[in-house]
This record gives structure tokens, C-alpha cells and sequence, in this order.
């Protein structure tokens, strides 16, 4: 099983930087066929950068649009990030600070995370989106099943710490330890390998545009007002 | 569905689907969440309910494209096959948008959907998949007639051209009339020139033979082969009569101009490029012009699409409209840069007939709940959609140009009428 699982790691770590690189490619070259042409009206970058923080942070735009889907979503997105943040003692030695101190958050914020999916699920289902991208029901779905299986863990099986910092911090510097007894260790585990596929692109894109957007919306006074 | 009648077949190693779209835009199609919030502000969507040609569905469905040409499998094997029935209803879907932008305006993420379309027509175009119906003859009546609409140059100026007003050789201000409102919404080009009159700055116009096609319906539905030639012989033109300042009453001409012809230009405009409702909004702010007669009427404002979310021109209409005394002016639901397409858009109006009918009669129905006395439009495209929309609708109201009702009213008061 240990070893299987491991296998899986490296292979689904793998895949995702092949992946990455694909896209990177594709922009890149894009770049190189469209490198001409009149640059347009400066934009105020400083500003559009701080408004760029702000859409980020709060989610304007869908606050904006659907203001009881953004109060899901903006729960579930800043839940997991605490969540990641909460995780990341796994990976360091020495634990940093920071990460000790975010801690008692993570535990709050993965029941946040749990019951904010499964509001946005549900939300999603009543209110008869015109649209379904069932890779997001997917998607959503398997973020479900991780936070449960770590709130099970944390509540009812909690696995031995030691033995999964071990584990995981054999992963990263490539000298594999066995794997934690439990079930859902295993589980849990399983499900965010299956996840790392079908991370949506838009993780690492949309900041890039949201500030494209931010930096339009200035300039879109000067298209016909200064020139 | 019809296809391009001459077809360019894709060279081998040119199957691509990233060829027309900038790193940007690219970049753009990875960042759609796939939420469909954007379905709510589609007016393609208000009228056909269809999510199957809907922004992120067509987002989807090129990402699978470009999967299928530039994935990991591609470059391992070779460019995947792609069905044919798939390639068309996708080329379909992307021609049925009228390209307003309210999705993008509304996307959660940010993408500069009035943008993307064009450049997935583009790509479609180089495929030989698109464009459809009638606008595959665009560039041929183009290039003989110099406007898409297949009539004569002396048809262009001389049915609706007020004799009275004088036009100079040479001036600083130039106004271009456009092809949709010379042929299809004369009122609305007939007051700008009466406007234009009425200020009394001289201003030159190109002879109606050099006066072509500003390029956009070229540009919007992908096809930009003669983008470069049009826009250098209109610049030239415009040069060689010293014009400092081009004025334009039409969205999309004004759009192309502002956003594009540097691009095909290939440097900066020797000129500037102005809305006339920039220029009369000036003109009444210094007292060149002046409307005195009172007009006790509810008037309503339609944002053009690529007047407001296209190039940001929202108040200077609604100034010149507060400029009539005694009118009081109401808003639509959804106002400037989130304003509802009235369905004449992305040269789909003619081939999606009954979707700009249909999307018309939401805005005269929205015109008439909110007991407005007139609709004000300023836009040919929307003009003449809308008023084809109130024939045999049972909602009825007065469309008016926006420089149409401010000739009329200085017409009035030159006439003596009080």
C-alpha cells in the first residue's frame, strides 16, 4: 500500500508539472507571435495592483454578481487557504512561528471549509444554475470528501503526528517513510492526490487577469478622454 | 451552417488553435471558473435559454481544442482529431454572440470577453470554418462597393445629406458618417451633420467614393485580411485634409478607431478620434450650443455596448440629454458599463434575425414599463434593429437617435416653432 501510494505521489507530482509547463508553453509562444503593435495608455499600475488585491482578497466581482454564492465561496477559498497554512507544519522542521500560531484558526477553518462546500452544493443545486460544469461538481466534491476525511481524523482516528510528518517529510526530500496506520489517513490522502488533476487552472491564471481586468477598467477612461 | 466559400484548409503544421489569440487571452481561457454567472447578464442567452453556446461552454469547449492540438498527447502522437459536427456548432455558437461584453463586464474573474470572441472568430476564420451566412461576402462587397451593405457611394451621402450645411475642404475636424448609418439609419447620421451645423465649426468630410468602411464588420467577425489597406487609406485621407480631430457618432466605428486602427496603422493616429456626443456635450458646455426649447418628456438612454464597455462613453450622452430643458431622464435597469445588448451587435443581427428581434423587444419592453415618452439610441446598428423589433410588437414607443432629437430641437427654435 505504502508503496503504491507513493507511486501515485510522485506520478500525480509529476503530471502536474508536466501539465503546467504545457500551458506555459502554449502562452509562451503566443508571446512570441503576437510581440507587436502600438502599446496601449498606461494604466496605473500601483492602483490597479492594490484594487487587484482587494478583488483577490474579498472576491469582489462575485460579490458583485451573486452575493450568497460569494459568501460560500469566499469561506470556502479563505478556509482552505488556513487549512494549507495549517498543513504546512507537515512539510517544515522547524515549524515556523507563524504556522504554530495558525494553528486553533486551522482547526475552525477546516469546519468552515466543510460546511461552506457543502453550501455552495447545495446552493448550486437549488437555485438551478443555467449552467453545471460537472468538472466542478467533481471538483467540489472530492474538496468535500478531503475536509470530512480530516475532520474524521481530527475528531474521531487521528493518526499518529510523528509518523505523518515522517511520511510526508520523506515525500518531499525523496526518501519515502512507511505510511501512517489508519484508514483514513489513507483516505484522506488518496483523495488529494486524486484532486491535484483536476486543480482548476484558474488557481494560478485568475489573479493575472483579475489585474489585466483592474488595469482596463483604468484605462478604459483614457481610450476616448485624454488621447 | 454555412462555411466560408472559399475555404483555406489548415497547412499540417499549422493546427494550432493558439494562432489568433494573444498570451493574454490564453491565459483568459485557463482562468474561466466555469461558475455561469455570466449567463445571467448573456442577452443571447436571455432569448434562446441555450447553454450550449453560452461564454463558458464555448470556453470549455476551446480549451478542449487546444488540448487536442497542443496537449500532451498531441505532442506525443500528434494533433488529435477533432469531430467536425463539434468544430462547426462551436463556430455557430461563437457567430450567434453579438460580442456586447456584458459576460466579461460580469465575469467573477475578469476576462475581456468584447475581445475574445472577435479573436475566436479570427481563429475560426483561418480554419475556413467561419464566418457564416452573408458575412462570408463582407470582404468582396467591401473591397468593390466600399461598405458592406452592397450600395453605390452615391448612394452614401446624397439621400439624407441636409443641403444647408457646409462642408470645408480642409479642416481641423473631420466627421465620418459610417456605412450603417449612411444606408441603414440616416435620421441619426442627418442630425449629426445638423448638429455639427448648427455649432458652426467648420468640418471636412472624405468625398463619399474615399469615405469606406471603417473596418469593423471585418474585425468582428474575424475576417482582417483588409483591416491594414482600409485603415492606411482612411488615415491617408484624413491626413491629407490636416484633421486634428475625427468625429463619429457610430459605437463600433469609434470602437475600431480608438482600439484598432493604431494597431493596423501600425503607430500612433496622426489625428484623434471623438464620439460626437463628446464633441456637442463640449460645444454646449461653452455655449456654442445652446437648445432653448423645452421638451416635457421622459426620455430613456441605451448604452451602446462598444460606446460604453467599449471605449467608456457614458456621461457625455446623458449630458447633452440633461442640456433639454424640461426632459427628465430615466435609466435602464442595467446602465453603462452593465447595459443590456439591444441585439444588433456582433454582425449576428442579420443572421440571427429573430435573437436581435427578440433582445430588441427587451429593451423597448423595459422602455415602456419604466412609462419613458421616447427611447434614445446612439448607435445606427441599435436603430435600426430596434425600430425592425416594434413592428408587430405589441409594445409600442418612439425611438429617436440622440442627435436626431437635438437637431430636431434646434430645428424647432430656428424655425420659429415655440
Amino acid at each position: 500500500m505504502t508503496i503504491i501510494l507513493i507511486a501515485i505521489a510522485y506520478l500525480t507530482y509529476a503530471a502536474f508539472w508536466v501539465r503546467l509547463s504545457l500551458h506555459a508553453v502554449v502562452w509562451l509562444r503566443a508571446v512570441r507571435q503576437h510581440a507587436t503593435g502600438p502599446s496601449a495608455a498606461p494604466g496605473k499600475p500601483l492602483h490597479a495592483s492594490a484594487m487587484t488585491l482587494i478583488d483577490l482578497l474579498l472576491f469582489r466581482r462575485l460579490f458583485a454578481s451573486n452575493k450568497p454564492l460569494w459568501l460560500g465561496s469566499w469561506a470556502f477559498h479563505t478556509a482552505f487557504f488556513i487549512v494549507i497554512l495549517r498543513h504546512l507544519r507537515y512539510f517544515l522542521e522547524p515549524v515556523p512561528d507563524c504556522i504554530v500560531q495558525v494553528q486553533p484558526f486551522g482547526v475552525f477553518a477546516g469546519y468552515v471549509m466543510a460546511f461552506s462546500l457543502a453550501y455552495v452544493i447545495f446552493l448550486r443545486t437549488v437555485t438551478k444554475t443555467k449552467y453545471v460544469s460537472y468538472q466542478n461538481y467533481i471538483i467540489l466534491g472530492l474538496v468535500f470528501l478531503i475536509s470530512a476525511t480530516g475532520l474524521v481524523m481530527r475528531n474521531y482516528f487521528p493518526p499518529d503526528l510523528v509518523d505523518v510528518k515522517s511520511f510526508v517529510m520523506g515525500l518531499v526530500a525523496m526518501r519515502p517513510a512507511p505510511l501512517p496506520a489508519g484508514f483514513f489517513f489513507s483516505l484522506h490522502f488518496f483523495l488529494v492526490l486524486l484532486l491535484v488533476p483536476f486543480l482548476p487552472f484558474h488557481l494560478f491564471t485568475a489573479p493575472f487577469v483579475a489585474f489585466e481586468a483592474r488595469k482596463r477598467e483604468f484605462r478604459l477612461d483614457k481610450v476616448m478622454h485624454d488621447r | 451552417m454555412t462555411g466560408n466559400g472559399e475555404k483555406k484548409k489548415a497547412a499540417p503544421d499549422d493546427r494550432s488553435f493558439t494562432k489568433e489569440l494573444s498570451p493574454l487571452q490564453l491565459i483568459e481561457i485557463d482562468a474561466c471558473t466555469q461558475c455561469g454567472e455570466c449567463l445571467k447578464y448573456c442577452p443571447v442567452q436571455d432569448v434562446t435559454g441555450n447553454p450550449l453556446i453560452s461564454p463558458p461552454e464555448k470556453i470549455r469547449v476551446f480549451r478542449e481544442f487546444i488540448k487536442a492540438t497542443d496537449g500532451l498527447k498531441a505532442r506525443l502522437l500528434g494533433p488529435q482529431h477533432i469531430d467536425r459536427k463539434l468544430l462547426e456548432d462551436f463556430t455557430k455558437a461563437v457567430y450567434e454572440c453579438t460580442t456586447c461584453g456584458a459576460c466579461g463586464q460580469h465575469c467573477t474573474v475578469g476576462i475581456f470577453t468584447q475581445r475574445l470572441w472577435p479573436m475566436l472568430r479570427k481563429e475560426m476564420v483561418r480554419r475556413g470554418l467561419g464566418p457564416i451566412g452573408p458575412q462570408v461576402n463582407l470582404p468582396k462587397v467591401i473591397g468593390e462597393t466600399g461598405n458592406p451593405y452592397n450600395r453605390p457611394a452615391a448612394e452614401r451621402f446624397a439621400p439624407w445629406f441636409p443641403e444647408h450645411v457646409k462642408v470645408v475642404d480642409r479642416a481641423d475636424i473631420a466627421y465620418y458618417a459610417g456605412c450603417t448609418g449612411a444606408y441603414e439609419a440616416t435620421p441619426m447620421v442627418r442630425g449629426d451633420v445638423l448638429v455639427l451645423g448648427a455649432i458652426g465649426e467648420p468640418f471636412t468630410m472624405l468625398p463619399a467614393e474615399d469615405e469606406v468602411c471603417c473596418g469593423f464588420p471585418l474585425f468582428i467577425t474575424g475576417q482582417h485580411d483588409m483591416l491594414e489597406d482600409l485603415v492606411s487609406r482612411l488615415v491617408a485621407a484624413y491626413q491629407a485634409k490636416g484633421v486634428k480631430t475625427l468625429l463619429c457618432s457610430c459605437p463600433c466605428c469609434v470602437n475600431i478607431m480608438s482600439r484598432d486602427w493604431p494597431l493596423f496603422y501600425k503607430k500612433e493616429l496622426p489625428f484623434r478620434i471623438r464620439h460626437i456626443t463628446q464633441f456637442v456635450a463640449d460645444a454646449m458646455k461653452n455655449r456654442k450650443l445652446t437648445i432653448r426649447k423645452e421638451l416635457r418628456q421622459r426620455l430613456i438612454y441605451h448604452d451602446p455596448c462598444y460606446l460604453s464597455r467599449g471605449v467608456g462613453i457614458m456621461e457625455e450622452p446623458r449630458a447633452v440629454l440633461r442640456g433639454i430643458p424640461g426632459a427628465e431622464l430615466l435609466e435602464f435597469d442595467r446602465n453603462r458599463l452593465e447595459s443590456r445588448c439591444c441585439g444588433a451587435g456582433g454582425a449576428a443581427r442579420k443572421i440571427f434575425s429573430e435573437n436581435a428581434i427578440e433582445m430588441g423587444r427587451l429593451t423597448i419592453a423595459e422602455a415602456v414599463e419604466k412609462k419613458a415618452d421616447k427611447l434614445v439610441l446612439s448607435c445606427p446598428a441599435c436603430y435600426a434593429k430596434v425600430n425592425e423589433a416594434m413592428v408587430g410588437y405589441d409594445k409600442q414607443i418612439e425611438i429617436v437617435d440622440i442627435m436626431e432629437l437635438v437637431a430636431k430641437m434646434i430645428e424647432a427654435v430656428d424655425s420659429g416653432t415655440p
